[in-house]
């Protein structure tokens, strides 16, 4: 079942096919120019990522929330669809900016050995997996919003809660330097050094598992 | 045996109440759902599809919609006035997308239904026009031959020639097998005429009237009258009466009781239309 909502979403994402392709390009030609090279493969994934939640938007100009309920299909599986199409866009994106990257920067040195441009492999996974955990926090707090308000509101209020939590993060940043904790910041390095990419990539997916929770809560009782 | 069991089902909202509705719909026959825009239909529907919580009990096919949910609705055809699965996609893509949620889905039929009602295959839906976007919705919600068909308002808003195309597709499915059941609001009560077994009439979010078709049509009748002569029927013969300019018209139930009571001579037949209006807007 969840595999004819996906096509539904998918089919209807199809229409981003020249989006896509101008977004690629662009990037690509940004790659060229500059030699902060690895911001394109950012740049892919948050625009891959993002162009999955505008199925949402799909459903409601279509009205089609309503007509899905009538199908042999859960509450459960129209939740779990959305995650998937939404996990999935991101780990696209992060992979297709990395490949993007990679292939661009190596066909400009192989085109022009008096003008190398130095791709490190390991950062760029970094930024790579950095970016899709950008969206991936996104995409957690977005997702509820739009069940619990709809596509066009649930935009505002996912700025309205991504605000609040930037100053909760300060508020707890500025209190714990007022509180004279120091944070040994050479360890942390490390840590994040050894460990930054699996700990990015498991706080990703629980973040998606709580989101996931609270919109199977909202949507459960949701009436159409 | 019954499709449908609707028991006590209510629902409130501001301002409007859906008041403990019962009612059945037997197997092989067509119940048409009548009453105003806002007099309950749809919201009706909504519980008995489990798309709004609702309280009371609904049975489809002898079973709990609330706890069979999935099983029921895969022998379930629905049609909603408003919403359909994406405009943003094409007749063909729907095939592809229906396939993945009916295990009965007939692709060949629904091609051939198509064609039948002359839909193209590869056109965007938001570019077709609202009758054919119905045709395209009854070919969907009939491919895998279901039990069950339940209709919102399938006839709203399309002319004379397509609505009746659409009747005749109902009419069709119906007699292909007599266990089928059709349930079908509208507020254009001359297609249930034509069409329905049952009558089942929404007022207020109350059902006021439960009955069988061909009584409708051929047991109530209208009286003209002069007031002099109105006041001498008595209130249990009469269901409502309108005080018109020049006369009284009355409404009954039983036609011949009143015909032979009061020595009248001729009746007029009033279509569902006319008892409609007797009853919401008729004095008592």
């Amino acid at each position: 079942m969840i595999k004819g909502l996906l096509k539904k979403d998918l089919y209807n994402l199809a229409s981003y096919k020249t989006t896509l392709i101008i977004v690629v390009l662009f990037c690509s030609i940004a790659i060229i120019g500059t030699d902060a090279i690895y911001w394109g493969s950012v740049i892919i994934g948050i625009i891959v990522g993002m162009i999955s939640l505008s199925t949402f938007s799909y459903d409601e100009i279509s009205k089609s929330n309503k007509y899905i309920l009538t199908l042999p299909v859960t509450r459960k599986e129209i939740v779990l669809e959305k995650y998937v199409l939404a996990i999935g866009a991101t780990i696209l994106g992060g992979l297709l900016g990395f490949i993007v990257t990679l292939l661009v920067g190596n066909i400009m040195n192989y085109f022009r050995p008096d003008n190398l441009i130095d791709i490190n492999i390991e950062t760029l996974l970094a930024t790579s997996v950095g970016g899709m955990f950008g969206i991936s926090l996104i995409q957690s707090i977005q997702i509820p919003s739009i069940f619990k308000w709809g596509a066009e509101k649930g935009r505002i209020q996912m700025f309205i809660v991504l605000f609040v939590l930037v100053i909760i993060g300060a508020g707890a940043g500025f209190l714990l330097k007022q509180s004279g904790l120091s944070v040994d910041m050479k360890k942390l390095e490390s840590i994040l050094n050894n460990f930054g990419l699996v700990a990015l990539i498991l706080l990703s997916g629980l973040m998606y598992f709580i989101s996931y929770k609270i919109s199977y809560k909202i949507y459960k009782n949701k009436e159409e | 045996m019954n499709n449908i069991e609707v028991k006590n089902v209510s629902k409130k909202y501001d301002g409007f109440l859906l008041d403990k509705i019962s009612f059945d719909v037997p197997a092989g026959a067509i119940v048409g759902l009548i009453g105003e825009n806002g007099a309950g239909k749809t919201t009706t529907i909504k519980a008995i599809l489990n798309i709004i919580k609702a309280d009371g009990t609904v049975k489809i096919f002898n079973k709990d919609v609330k706890q069979n949910e999935k099983e029921i609705k895969q022998n379930l055809g629905v049609v909603l006035d408003d919403s359909f699965l994406s405009t943003y996609l094409t007749p063909k893509y729907i095939n592809s997308v229906m396939k993945e949620f009916y295990n009965d889905w007939n692709e060949d039929k629904y091609y051939e239904l198509l064609k039948q009602f002359g839909l193209p295959k590869d056109k965007l839906i938001k570019d077709f026009s609202s009758g054919m976007q119905m045709k395209l919705k009854i070919a969907t919600a009939i491919s895998h031959s279901p039990k069950l068909l339940i209709l919102d308002e399938p006839t709203s808003g399309l002319d004379p020639v397509v609505r009746s195309e659409i009747l005749d597709i109902f009419r069709k499915y119906i007699e292909e097998d007599e266990t089928r059941s059709i349930l079908l609001s509208s507020h254009i009560t001359t297609d249930l005429e034509h069409i329905s077994d049952y009558i089942v009439f929404i007022d207020k979010g109350k059902i006021i009237l439960n009955v069988p078709t061909w009584e409708l049509l051929e047991d109530y009748g209208v009286v003209k009258c002069s007031q002099e002569e109105f006041s001498k029927i008595k209130k249990e013969d009469y269901v409502s009466y309108k005080k018109e300019k020049y006369q009284y018209e009355v409404l009954t139930s039983d036609k011949n009781k009143i015909k032979k009571k009061y020595n009248i001579s001729s009746i007029d037949k009033p279509s569902i239309e006319d008892i409609m209006l007797f009853y919401i807007r008729g004095e008592r």
